[in-house]
Formats: C-alpha cells, structure tokens, sequence
C-alpha cells in the first residue's frame, strides 16, 4: 500500500501541499487532477523522495520514504516516468533500460537485456533497441521512459505528466500502452491532463487544488452530478479543460 | 644558405629519443591532469563548502603562476627542504598539476551542463552516487568536454618543451644538443617545427575522432 499522510511541503513562502492524505492500494490506478500549480507533480516528487517533506509521512510498503534507510526499499518499489523523458543521452534504447536492473538488481547482463528487448518489443520499439535518444522520437523516447521504469518491475508506477511534451498523435501511443498497464493490473499513481483517459482507466479520481486534496472519488462519482461535480471548484475546472 | 637535412641523418636516433621522451611525459602527464581534473571537478561542484574553496585555490593558483616558475620551484626549490625528485617524475608532476588545473574547468563545464532531470532520474532508480558518477554524469560530461580536454593536452605537448630547462632531455633538449654540436640550427630546429605541428596535428585529429565517437547519437544534427 503506498500511503500519504498529511504531507506539507512548502517552497519559501509559497505552500504547495497543505497537508495531503492519499491512499493507493495494490492493482489500483489512481489519476490525480488539478490545475497548473496545484501540486500535483510536487506530490509525486515527494513520493518518489525527489522532494523533502515538511511535514507528514509518506509510506511505500511500509518503508517511510523521510528515513534515509529506508527511502532505498522505498524506490525499489516505486518507478517514475517524466514529463520530459530524462533518458540518458550516451546510452541506448536498451542500455537506459538495463543500467538500472544490472547495478541496482545486480541482475545478469544477458538477463538484463533479454527483457529490456521484450519490454521494447512489448511497447513496438523492438527494432529501436539499439537506437540513442537523440534518434528517437518524443513518444519514442517516453516509451522507452516507461520501459526503464517497468524493467525494475515496481509494484507503483508514478506517471508525473508522462504526456505534457507531445503532441496528439504520439500522446495516443503513449496513452495506448499505458490503457494496457492499467488493464492488465499495474498498480499507478498518473497525474495528468488527460481527463477523458483518466476517467477510461482510473479506478479512483483525486482533485488536487492550491495544495489541498479536495476531491478523492470513485472514478463514476467524480464524474456524477451529485459526486465530484458537486464542487464547484471542479465543475468549473472540468468544464474549462473539456472547451479547449 | 641552403637546406640540406642530410646533415641531420647521425642524429636522427638521439632525436627520436627526445620524441620518445617527450610523448611519454605528455602521456603520463595527461593520465595524472585528468585524474586531478576530475577530481578537482567534482570537489568544485559538490556541496562540500571546504572542498569547494580548496579546488578554487588550486585552480586559481596553477593558473595564474608561469609554468617555467612551478617547475623550477619543484625542481630546484623543494630540495632545498629536503624533496628530492627526478627530473623526470618532476616534469610529469608538473605537467600534471599545471594541466589538472585546465582540465577541471572543462570537466566541471562538462558537469553542470548535465540536464537535472537526467540525475533525478537516476536518483529515483536507486543508483549509487558512485554508479551514478561513473556510468553517467562521466560520460555525459565528457561528450561536452572531450573538445577543451584536447585543448589541454595540445597545450601540454607544447608546454614539455620547457622540461628541458631542468635538464630532462626531451625533444627540445635533445635538439638544443644537436643544434649546438653541428652548428646548423636551422635545419635542426626546421625539423623540430614540423615534429611539433604533426604531433599536435595527430592529437588534434584523435581528439575529434573520440568526440564524433562519444558523441555518435548525435551524427547528422546540428550539435
């Protein structure tokens, strides 16, 4: 269970959560909604140990990702996949997949890279194992940002705006994949813009305003008259992303 | 007065001797400045307030003290405080410390050009600060820096010259020697002008094809 407990985190004067509470249970999918600023990404960073919390707790598993002892289980169980990639430019498709099992896992090279090829190939870049970053695509590359993120075989996958960098037609590559994780029982914590496809995959919708989590429903009633729409703030949100 | 090089022909085996050494020198010399370069890099660019002043100072200090005076400092000043070294351990010292200063400011130009993102991503993953430093921000940074790096080492090729004040018989030396026992300096030092700008040239010619290697992703783009 990955567990968020009135998280506070600030930067200066400026508050980003404002105490937070979050539940991801195994073989969820949890998509979290908000506008620019509202601290999505923030939540996601504190997740994953990027960020400092100020206040509250964050668990994965039970590993409590603000003890140094423990933040390393922490991130063995959660993967991260960017807005804008960050795939290591001297390495190729395939060696961005492998680094990490092989230092981190202390997997075998040939094991390693057996299944970094059959996660490419599961994602249609088996051909592009071989090809750097710079050779790819934007939804290419988030491809592969996925894959090196699956290859650790985390138990949550964090998706922080996997799709914000591309445009429509390689964002449907990458949402295509990502409707088969979410079938297929991967357990995921997906930020994003993407309302309609939230609401397709999502087993729960979470609205996130000004630090605050004002909203935290079943996929169907966040979208009902009397549930998630019910508050005015995410009418008018909701209603606003629909027209553009 | 004509050229005639023919004149060169007895010596020929004594100046590929001072070649010999020359390059030696400069190997070891680049080996031992990019050793201290990184190392000074990385001191500059952690968080480590002290290690941070402490390169500062060095970068600053081998950088703004004449070449020829450091040597001789080593050579004939520290064993006046009971330092011996030889001559030629001195001039690879030298080269080093003068050349590691250079090479830390490309290696830490190197380093902070690394996009952030890049290092979160290998932070999340749960690699080392080691196996992060080894297997990406040094190769990341060396595509950048591979370029000024060759600047360094041509630079030392051309600096090892002055090894042969503190009697290291070196290519200049051993050309000093010749030119002075035949009486024809000109022709001896026209054929030190060319060993020179082909050595240079061959490392220039190395230096771009480890950075088209390093950076072969890049290959038909502007970079």
């Amino acid at each position: 269970m990955l567990k968020v407990e009135n998280v506070k985190k600030a930067f200066g004067p400026a508050t980003v959560l404002d105490g937070v509470d979050l539940t991801v249970n195994p073989g969820e999918v949890v998509s979290i909604l908000g506008s620019s600023g509202s601290g999505k990404s923030t939540l996601i960073r504190c997740i994953n140990g990027l960020e400092k919390l100020d206040a509250g707790r964050i668990t994965v598993d039970d590993f409590d990702v603000s003890r140094p002892k423990e933040l390393a289980e922490a991130r063995k169980r959660s993967g991260t996949v960017f807005q804008l990639f960050n795939l290591y430019p001297h390495l190729t498709a395939l060696h961005n997949i492998t680094l990490a099992p092989i230092e981190v896992l202390k997997r075998s090279r040939a094991e390693a890279e057996a299944e970094g090829r059959a996660l490419l190939a599961s994602v249609g870049m088996g051909d592009r194992a071989d090809a750097y970053p710079a050779q790819l695509s934007g939804g290419q590359r988030q491809r592969v940002g996925i894959c090196r993120a699956l290859a650790m075989k985390p138990r949550y996958l964090l998706l922080d705006e996997v799709t914000s960098a591309l445009d429509p037609e390689m964002t449907a590559e990458v949402l295509a994949i990502l409707a088969r994780l979410a079938a297929s029982g991967t357990t995921m914590v997906f930020v994003t813009h993407e309302i309609e496809f939230a609401r397709q995959i999502s087993h729960r919708i979470v609205f996130l305003e000004k630090g605050v989590l004002l909203v935290d429903l079943p996929t169907k009633q966040f979208f009902s008259a009397d549930g998630g729409l019910a508050q005015p703030r995410v009418a008018q949100f909701l209603s606003k992303m629909r027209k553009d | 007065m004509r050229l005639d090089l023919t004149i060169l022909v007895p010596h020929l085996g004594f100046l590929a001797e001072g070649a010999l050494l020359t390059l030696e020198a400069c190997v070891l010399a680049l080996a031992g400045s990019v050793a201290l370069g990184m190392l000074v890099a990385v001191a500059r660019t952690s968080a480590s307030k002290w290690a941070n002043r402490l390169a500062f100072v060095y970068v600053d200090l081998f950088r703004n003290i004449p070449f020829i005076v450091q040597l001789f400092f080593f050579y004939y000043g520290l064993p006046e405080i009971g330092i011996y070294i030889d001559a030629f351990a001195t001039g690879v010292v030298a080269l080093s410390i003068a050349g590691g200063a250079y090479a830390s400011d490309a290696i830490r130009a190197g380093i902070l050009a690394i996009d952030n993102g890049i290092l979160e991503a290998a932070e999340v993953s749960g690699l080392s600060r080691r196996v992060t430093f080894t297997h990406i921000v040094l190769p990341i940074a060396l595509r950048t820096s591979v370029r000024p790096l060759g600047s360094v080492l041509i630079n030392m090729i051309l600096t090892s010259s002055v090894l042969s004040t503190i009697t290291l018989n070196e290519l200049t030396g051993n050309a000093r020697i010749v030119a002075s026992d035949t009486f024809r300096p000109f022709e001896v030092y026209v054929v030190l002008l060319v060993v020179y700008a082909a050595l240079t040239y061959l490392v220039s010619l190395g230096i771009t094809l480890l950075h088209r290697r390093l950076n072969r992703d890049l290959q038909g783009q502007v970079s």
